[in-house]
């Protein structure tokens, strides 16, 4: 085990070069570059001046030593300062992050909360109208855009029936009723699409285990159903299911930039398209960055924790 | 042409049409079979009725949709639905039923087109990645681990941000769009059909095809290639929706299509303002993206209970 665990951190390397070499490309392709930026608000377009700045900033170095000191410094934190607020990228983003954790870890448990109980029902009575109710409305709840959904659910509870704010958000630990009331929309237009993903796959993995030999030979013991779907078969049907779920985790970190957008959520996906409007191209490196970075090591310990939980699996 | 060559000529072309007319027939019947299949799953009919009349909808715009979609007009704005104007108007009087069709043409066209790409790109990088193995393969699959990295929309938020700051217009913006979601697409693809190649490089068949002397290249693209295209025919389906989805979302995030194009992403938040005095503006492109994107999602999934029959116990 502790040779897998190495090696796969080993393989972190690559992937993070991958990582860092696109997002570093991006800003590389760029038409015009930071110069033009500075002598366009400084007015002054004088070649001296150009070439001095150049080698300020390196950029009459080959572009693999920039590289190279671009990761230097942003393996240190340091991202440069944003083009907006003169900030330090790195704070910007901070200050993005709890919000943007909040609202995905509500949202993962929320959806966990209705698709476990359906996706299992619908396994247990598989083939019966509950089984299609609960396949029909999951397959409807992928095919649903979730910026549509949430719009219909501000139409619904703000504007008609006035009981939620349309969009907001204020911190849990100032005030935690408080902020509930801007979580709920949000967290259920994230919860909602997640759900319809989740029921699909707690009923196949259930239907998966209910298969198995162990199954009939629990039956055959005379155990009651109820304990043999409970206290075994949910319990290894479970297993795919949480994986699945920190994955999706990992990927709603960067993945609710619309949703953010919408209720005015000040995480860090909307700090990124913000950054895209105003042209603030540090921050969006940084940002995409940042988060390419938490999705592989978040899909790094879940797999860690997979095999860990199910050590039947091939360590390959 | 000597008088000796002529005979030999026609007999050549009766040749080629026979041959020609013998493959249709085959395709004919590899067709039928494909009905009958179908139509065992519930959900694949179902899929494939409303993917018929949604490609129908998208052939037929030009004929039937009943007004430009561009066309303003002021006294006419936000109308309910009416003889004149089958959905109603939007905010600058222009007729939501044709820019509904125009728009989904034009989506349909992208998706399409994006998922070709994907797999244009994806496998043949996966197939020779799985079949050559060793480092090029340990390099290939870190790379498109690297790529798989980008979480959500963030790429295509990249991609599309370079689209806007070198200006692109009209069609080729559409065309990095289609760039930007078909490569998205390639890591997936290449991984898939790498699995696939790893498993058929056992069999016997393949073993068979290099005693008689094949090259590798020959075995993995015209040996190996047909034997996985299944599983890729199911994933391509269902990634036509979530293209479909992500496309409407970067347009309703404002970087997608520019305005007067009609498009269901930007036609949707750009009747958020009327969300209180006309809410029906709103509900027809989201309704449009559902329909779509659940056509595919329903056809890919019968489908995959067709393609493999373990799975269909499920």
């Amino acid at each position: 085990m502790l040779a897998y665990v190495i090696r796969r951190i080993a393989y972190l390397v690559p992937v993070l070069l991958v990582l860092t070499i696109v997002v570093f490309t991006f800003v590389e392709l760029l038409p015009g570059n930071i110069i033009d930026t500075l002598i366009g608000t400084e007015g002054n377009d004088d070649p001296e001046v150009r070439k001095i700045l150049e080698k300020e900033y390196g950029l009459d170095q080959p572009i693999y030593v920039r590289y190279a000191k671009w990761l230097y410094r942003a393996v240190q934190g340091d991202f440069g300062n944003s083009l907006v607020t003169r900030r330090p990228v790195a704070l910007e983003l901070l200050s993005g992050i709890p919000a943007t954790v909040y609202l995905a870890i509500v949202g993962i448990s929320l959806s966990m909360l209705i698709a476990v109980p359906l996706g299992t029902i619908a396994a247990v009575r598989r083939n019966t109208p509950v089984d299609y109710t609960a396949q029909v409305s999951s397959l409807i709840g992928i095919s649903i855009p979730e910026f549509w959904f949430a719009i219909l659910c501000v139409l619904f509870f703000s504007l008609y029936l006035g009981w939620l704010p349309s969009s907001g958000y204020a911190s849990p630990f100032d005030d935690f009723w408080g902020s509930l009331k801007f979580l709920i929309l949000p967290a259920a237009a994230v919860g909602f699409r997640q759900a319809a993903y989740t029921t699909r796959l707690t009923r196949s993995s259930m239907l998966d285990e209910m298969n198995k030999e162990y199954v009939d030979t629990a039956r055959s013991l005379g155990l009651s159903e109820r304990k043999v779907i409970f206290k075994y078969t949910l319990r290894n049907a479970m297993i795919p299911t949480i994986t699945i779920s920190g994955l999706q985790l990992a990927n709603l970190l960067g993945g609710t930039v619309v949703l953010e957008s919408i209720f005015a959520w000040p995480g860090i996906g909307r700090a990124i398209f913000e950054a895209i409007l105003q042209r603030d191209y540090p921050l969006v490196q940084a940002g995409v960055l940042v988060l390419g970075v938490i999705v592989v090591i978040m899909n790094l310990l879940v797999d860690l924790t997979y095999r860990y939980l199910n050590p039947r699996v091939k360590l390959g | 042409m000597t008088e000796l060559e002529a005979p030999k000529l026609a007999d050549l072309d009766e040749g080629r049409a026979s041959a020609i007319a013998r493959r249709l027939a085959r395709y004919g019947i590899t067709l039928s079979n494909a009905w009958y299949e179908l139509r065992k799953s519930r959900t694949a009919s179902i899929g494939l009725v409303m993917l018929v009349l949604l490609f129908g909808a998208c052939l037929a715009t030009p004929w039937i949709a009943t007004q430009s979609p561009v066309k303003q007009n002021y006294r006419e704005r936000l109308q309910p639905p009416s003889e004149q104007h089958l959905l109603g108007t939007d905010r600058m009087g222009r007729d939501i039923y044709s820019r509904l069709l125009w728009g989904g043409r034009r989506l349909v066209a992208i998706a399409l087109l994006a998922v070709a790409f994907g797999l244009a790109i994806g496998i043949p990088y996966g197939v020779l990645s799985g079949y050559y193995g060793g480092a090029a393969d340990t390099v290939a699959m870190r790379i498109v681990d690297g790529l798989l990295a980008f979480p959500g929309l963030l790429l295509y938020l990249l991609i599309v941000t370079l689209a806007r700051e070198w200006k692109l217009e009209g069609i080729y913006n559409d065309l990095i769009l289609v760039f930007a979601l078909g490569f998205a697409f390639m890591p997936e693809v290449a991984r898939l059909s790498r699995g696939s190649v790893l498993a058929e490089k056992q069999k016997e068949y393949v073993e068979a095809s290099r005693a008689v002397g094949d090259g590798s290249l020959s075995i993995a693209l015209r040996q190996i290639l047909p034997n996985i295209i299944s599983p890729l025919i199911v994933n391509a389906t269902v990634r036509l929706g979530y293209v479909i989805l992500i496309v409407a979302a970067l347009s309703f995030l404002g970087l997608g299509t520019p305005p007067p194009t009609p498009d269901w992403g930007s036609d949707l938040s750009a009747a958020r303002d009327y969300m209180e005095t006309a809410p029906l503006i709103a509900a027809f492109p989201g309704l449009a993206i559902c329909y779509t994107v659940l056509a595919f999602n329903l056809f890919g999934d019968g489908l995959r209970d067709i393609l493999d029959p373990r799975l269909a116990e499920r």
